[in-house]
């Protein structure tokens, strides 16, 4: 290993940034593994976002990469870099928990389908990440695994539900991880713990091997420590999946190439009026910081349009709908055999599927339909929608109100209704150090275009390069 | 609006699904379902009858796997 690399400055590069060091050989893909696995060993008793870590089986591929350098059998960007996958994703003779007590020794007998496509791009797998139950309801305090804490603060929770992909990288633990997103599973976290997270268009990354929580909400999708990265790894995960019936059969652009391209003239709609102020509102220190990300922006040549965040609100109300009657559809059999199985406030927030009707969740299926094409009309006028990624920053683990999460906006919902491809992108901190996230969402398969938003805005502040102490 | 339900419609409505809740489970549940309830009434009020469901079923998704 170079002399000039410390561990820690290792363990945090980018994907890009490795990639590059690994073809320069200033470092190898065992050096690469042996730092992360030394910082997980050292810290992550703290965060807990680590459920299995397979060090031994990381070992071994990280020597393969590094033979397979040795005689020049290079597979690309993400050939030797060290990731990690949220426990839902299955994978072959490996533990797949979903954080629950229901799979808590489940070892599935194939990969899912994003998981292969990691290992045929030549990453290394490091271990299954934490997350909320079954990727519902809240950090699960009852469940066989203990919460995963946030690392800009551990008193505070990482958000959710891919908590682990998010505390996991922003504590330096791996390179890149994937998360799934049914509500803003990877879009919240992403912010809370001041990393970037991107939720592709629906159909975009396969879900097959991925426990569902939701079928017609689900995604699957990358979390990293930049824009590139994301850009990298969604790469590899994105394609047509005969396997999954909601994928579609669409053309993957170079999403690597189009970063550079700036956002002069580019129209960004903010949908504020009657959505900002949903009951108690934004948090004043998210929108302040939200507004001066709108500066931002326009000083890179954005034009601003105010629009109508009228049927944005009433998203949420659809969303939270249908995700609630297929988890409970989904969950039916195990729970009615095993409920004590499921952790307290997963079995609350699962069972409220139990008590609507078929009429109910045919009534917000059709409310779908229309506020997708309400929300979808605004791309007449804009190209694009940013809005905060969260109403407010991570609460403390000891203050959290579980009905918080019906009290503010949720920013995040309307692109799981709809479909649209959205990112966050740190955009600032509280004065307690806590990041806050932006989030762009873009047309349906015009990842592009939010990722070549959200690198302009990440390259113009400085919000990217600041870490947690630990 | 929709009716505001009651411990007892709960109960009654959790022996149909199959479900044996104890009464703190309950009182747990309710704040939630009425405003699951609640939800579902105002998004009643967003459709025309002409609205079709999102989900749509195609004749030869069998033949994907």
């Amino acid at each position: 290993m170079s002399t000039v690399v410390k561990s820690n400055e290792l363990c945090y590069l980018t994907i890009a940034e490795a990639s590059a060091g690994l073809r320069r050989k200033d470092y190898s893909p065992v050096d690469l593994t042996e730092a992360c696995l030394k910082r997980i060993a050292a810290l992550d008793g703290k965060l807990h976002s680590f459920i299995t870590i397979t060090a031994e089986r990381a070992r071994t591929r990280a020597r393969q990469a590094e033979q397979e350098f040795a005689s020049r059998k290079e597979r690309g960007p993400l050939h030797g870099i060290p990731i990690a996958l949220k426990d839902l994703y299955m994978t072959k003779g490996i533990r797949t928990t979903c954080h629950s007590a229901v799979l808590e020794n489940w070892v599935p007998d194939y990969d899912a389908t994003a998981v292969l496509k990691l290992e045929e791009a030549g990453t290394i797998l490091l271990g299954k990440l934490g997350m909320h139950e079954f990727a519902f309801g809240g950090p699960s305090v009852d469940a066989p695994f203990p919460a995963v804490r946030n690392p800009w603060n551990p008193a505070h929770i990482p958000g959710g539900s891919s908590s682990g992909s998010g505390a996991a990288l922003a504590a330096g633990f791996c390179y890149g991880a994937l998360g799934s997103d049914t509500g803003g599973s990877i879009r919240t976290p992403s912010a809370h713990c001041g990393i970037v997270g991107i939720k592709p268009t629906y159909g975009r990354v396969s879900r097959y091997g991925v426990v569902p929580l939701s079928w017609s909400l689900d995604h699957a999708g990358p979390m990293a420590r930049s824009v590139e990265d994301c850009a990298l790894l969604l790469q590899a995960i994105a394609g047509y999946d005969a396997k999954d019936g909601a994928s579609a059969n669409v053309e993957v652009p170079d999403f690597q190439a189009e970063l550079r391209g700036g956002v002069k003239g580019l129209r960004v709609g903010v949908p504020r009026a009657g959505w900002f102020d949903e009951n108690l509102g934004v948090d004043a220190t998210t929108e302040t910081i939200f507004n001066q990300a709108l500066e931002v922006l326009k000083n890179l040549g954005a034009l601003i349009v105010e629009l109508d965040g009228k049927p944005f609100s009433t998203a949420r109300k659809a969303n939270q709908t249908i995700l609630v009657c297929e988890a409970y559809a989904y969950h039916e059999k195990t729970y009615q055999e095993t409920p004590m199985k499921f952790g307290s406030t997963v079995r609350r927030r699962i069972l409220e599927g139990a008590f609507l009707s078929a009429a109910d969740y045919l009534t917000a299926q059709r409310a779908r339909s229309v506020l997708n094409e309400q929300i979808r009309a605004n791309f007449h006028r804009v190209d694009v929608f940013v809005v905060p990624t969260a109403p407010r920053p991570p609460e403390t683990f000891e203050g959290m109100d579980p009905n918080e999460q019906n009290l503010r906006p949720s920013f995040t919902n309307p692109f799981n209704l709809t479909g649209l491809p959205a990112i966050s992108v740190p955009c600032g901190f509280t004065p307690d150090n806590l990041p806050v996230g932006l989030q762009i969402a873009a047309r349906p398969f015009e990842e592009s275009t939010a990722l070549r938003v959200a690198y302009s805005y990440e390259q113009a502040t400085p919000w990217h390069e600041r870490r947690p102490e630990l | 609006m929709a009716k505001e339900l009651t411990i007892e419609d709960l109960r009654f409505m959790a022996d149909r699904a199959g479900l044996t809740l104890s009464d703190d489970d309950l009182q747990r549940l309710l704040p939630g379902v009425n405003r699951s309830r609640q939800q579902v009434a105002a998004l009643r009020a967003i459709i025309a009858p002409a609205d079709e469901p999102a989900g749509v079923f195609i004749a030869s998704d069998g033949d994907r796997k």
